[in-house]
C-alpha cells in the first residue's frame, strides 16, 4: 500500500473528520503519533462542542454578531475578510468555533482551523482551483486601485522632498524600497496561495505601512519648504 | 491656571562655551562656533502637557521632582532657533530653521528636557535620538531615524519610527510600537499590553507575562525571540509563513500544531494556565521562543 505524509494526511484532515477515511491516511494515521494527537484533538474539541450544542439553545444572530464584533474589536478577525472554510466542512468547524468559550483561545483555534480548512481547499481538485481564482480575484479587485494610488502618491510625494534633510529623506527612501520590495514579496505569496489569510494580512499590512510612510514623506516635504 | 513661564525672555542665559578654553585655539573655535546654550523655566499644574518637535538632534526628557519645565537647549549654529512658550498646563518646544542658506548640519539641536513625573509628553524628532526616563504620564514619540530609548515610563507609550530602533527598560504601561527597519528590545517589561509590529526589524522581548495581558510582536523578517520562566503562564500563537519557529516551552497541547504555513511553521499551545496571550508572527523571519537564563 502507498503511504502518505503528515502534509497529506493534513490535506485529507476535513474528509477524516466526516469519517471519510482512506486507506492510506488509516495507515499514516496508525504510525503517525504526531497526527493522531492532532485528530484526537480536534474530535475532542467537535465532541465537546457537539454538547454544548445539545445543551443549548441555538443562538440568535444578535449573540453571532455580538460575538462576531467582540472578536473584531479584539483584533481576532477583520470585519473586511470572508470566512476561509470550505463548504464541506463548514458544518464541524462551525460547531467547534461557537463552543469555543473564551475569545483569545477561540483566535488561536480559529486560525488553526482556518488553516485546516484552507488545506482542504488546497491545490489538487476543481473547486480549489474555482476558489483560488476568486480569491486572487477579490485580493486583487481590492489592492489594484490601491496600488495604482500609492503609486501616484509617491511620485508627488518626492517632487515635494526636494528641501527636505538629506539624510532624512534618504532614510525614507531607503525605507520606502523596504517597503516595496515587502509587497511584491507579500503579492508573489498570494499569487501562489490566494487562500492564505495571513499572507493577505501581511499584503494589507504593507499597503498600508506604504501608505503611512508616504505621508511622512509628505510632511518632511512640506516642513522642508 | 498659569500661563506665564517663571522667567522672561530677557532672563535666559546664554552661554558661549567655547570662550571657556582660550588657550586652545582650534578647540576654542569649534566649540564657539558650535555652542549656544539657552535655559528656560515654565512652572507648570499637575499633569503638564510637553510637546517637542525638534527635527535633528538628541532630545533628552528626564522626570523631576519640580512643579515645573525646564529646557536647555543647544544649538549647533545660529541658524536654528528654539521657541519654547506656555499656553495654559501646555509647553511648546519647537526648534525651526531660521536661515535659508544652512546646511542640514547646521541645524542639529540638542535638547535638555526636564519635566514632572506626570507630564504628558508629545516628541517629534526626526534624526539623532530620543530619551526618556521616569516619566509616567502617556507619551507618544515619532521620528524618522532617531532611536527611541524609555525607562522607567508607565503611562500609554505609543511610539513610531522609520528606521529608529527603539528600546524600553521597566517600562509598565500599555506600549504600542511600529517601525520599518528599526530593532526592539523590551528589557524587564511589566506591561498589561504590548504590541511591537516592524518590517525588517528584530524584536526581542525579556519581560513578566501578567495576567490577563496582552502581547503581540510581529515583523516580516528579522528574528523575534521572547524569553520565558517555566512558572510563566500564556497562551501562545507563534507563526512564520516562510520562515522557522523555535520553541523551548513545554506547552499543552505538544507543540505539534505546525500545519499553519505550508512552506513556514506554527504553533499554538498554553504554557501553564495561559493567563496571559502571546502572539508572535512573522512574514518570513525566525521566531524563537527561549528559556530565560
Amino acid at each position: 500500500m502507498s503511504t502518505i505524509g503528515c502534509n497529506e494526511f493534513l490535506n485529507q484532515l476535513g474528509d477524516w473528520m466526516e469519517g471519510e477515511r482512506s486507506a492510506v491516511a488509516r495507515a499514516h494515521f496508525r504510525a503517525c503519533s504526531e497526527c493522531r494527537s492532532l485528530a484526537a484533538d480536534l474530535e475532542a474539541i467537535e465532541k465537546t462542542a457537539q454538547s454544548f450544542a445539545l445543551d443549548d439553545v441555538k443562538p440568535s444572530p444578535r449573540v453571532w454578531l455580538a460575538v462576531r464584533a467582540q472578536l473584531e474589536h479584539e483584533g481576532l478577525i477583520h470585519p473586511d475578510r470572508q470566512p476561509v472554510a470550505s463548504r464541506a466542512s463548514a458544518h464541524w468547524f462551525d460547531v467547534i468555533f461557537a463552543a469555543v468559550p473564551r475569545p483569545v483561545l477561540a483566535g488561536a483555534y480559529l486560525a488553526a482551523l482556518i488553516a485546516v480548512a484552507a488545506a482542504l481547499t488546497g491545490p489538487g481538485t476543481g473547486s480549489a482551483r474555482v476558489n483560488n481564482a476568486r480569491w486572487l480575484s477579490r485580493t486583487e479587485d481590492a489592492t489594484q486601485p490601491l496600488s495604482a494610488q500609492l503609486d501616484t502618491a509617491e511620485q508627488d510625494t518626492f517632487s515635494t522632498l526636494k528641501n527636505a534633510d538629506p539624510a532624512v529623506t534618504a532614510s525614507l527612501q531607503k525605507n520606502l524600497a523596504i517597503v516595496d520590495n515587502y509587497i511584491a514579496l507579500c503579492e508573489k505569496s498570494v499569487r501562489e496561495d490566494p487562500q492564505d489569510e495571513a499572507a493577505r494580512d501581511y499584503l494589507y499590512g504593507a499597503y498600508q505601512q506604504k501608505a503611512d510612510l508616504l505621508a511622512q514623506m509628505s510632511d518632511r516635504g512640506d516642513d522642508g519648504q | 491656571m498659569r500661563t506665564q513661564a517663571t522667567q522672561p525672555a530677557s532672563f535666559h542665559q546664554w552661554k558661549k562655551a567655547g570662550l571657556l578654553v582660550p588657550g586652545l585655539l582650534i578647540l576654542g573655535v569649534a566649540s564657539a562656533s558650535a555652542g549656544d546654550r539657552l535655559t528656560q523655566h515654565f512652572r507648570v499644574d499637575p499633569h503638564p502637557v510637553v510637546a517637542i518637535h525638534n527635527p535633528s538632534g538628541t532630545v533628552t526628557v528626564r522626570a523631576w521632582t519640580k512643579s515645573e519645565v525646564m529646557v536647555v537647549s543647544d544649538r549647533s549654529t545660529p541658524s536654528v532657533e528654539v521657541d519654547a512658550s506656555q499656553t495654559g498646563n501646555r509647553v511648546d518646544i519647537l526648534t525651526r530653521q531660521v536661515s535659508d542658506t544652512a546646511a542640514p548640519g547646521d541645524l542639529r539641536t540638542d535638547l535638555e528636557i526636564s519635566v514632572p513625573q506626570d507630564a504628558e509628553l508629545e516628541i517629534h524628532d526626526d534624526a539623532g535620538g530620543v530619551n526618556v526616563s521616569d516619566v509616567l504620564g502617556d507619551m507618544n514619540v515619532e521620528t524618522i531615524a532617531a532611536g527611541v530609548d524609555l525607562e522607567d515610563a508607565a503611562g500609554y507609550l505609543n511610539v513610531k519610527t522609520v528606521d529608529g530602533s527603539f528600546q524600553c527598560v521597566h517600562c509598565s504601561g500599555r506600549i504600542e510600537v511600529s517601525s520599518i527597519s528599526g530593532n526592539f528590545r523590551f528589557i524587564d517589561i511589566h506591561s498589561p499590553y504590548v504590541r511591537a509590529q516592524t518590517s525588517t526589524g528584530n524584536i526581542s522581548f525579556n519581560g513578566e507575562f501578567l495576567p490577563n495581558a496582552t502581547y503581540r510582536l510581529k515583523n516580516y523578517s528579522g528574528v523575534i525571540e521572547v524569553r520565558f520562566s517555566p512558572g510563566d503562564s500564556f497562551d501562545l500563537s507563534a507563526s512564520s509563513i516562510r520562515g522557522k519557529v523555535h520553541n523551548e516551552a513545554r506547552l499543552d497541547p505538544p507543540s505539534h500544531h505546525h500545519f499553519l504555513p505550508r512552506l513556514g511553521s506554527a504553533l499554538f499551545g498554553t504554557l501553564n494556565s495561559g493567563r496571559a496571550s502571546v502572539e508572535l508572527s512573522s512574514f518570513d523571519g525566525t521566531i524563537n521562543i527561549l528559556k530565560r537564563d
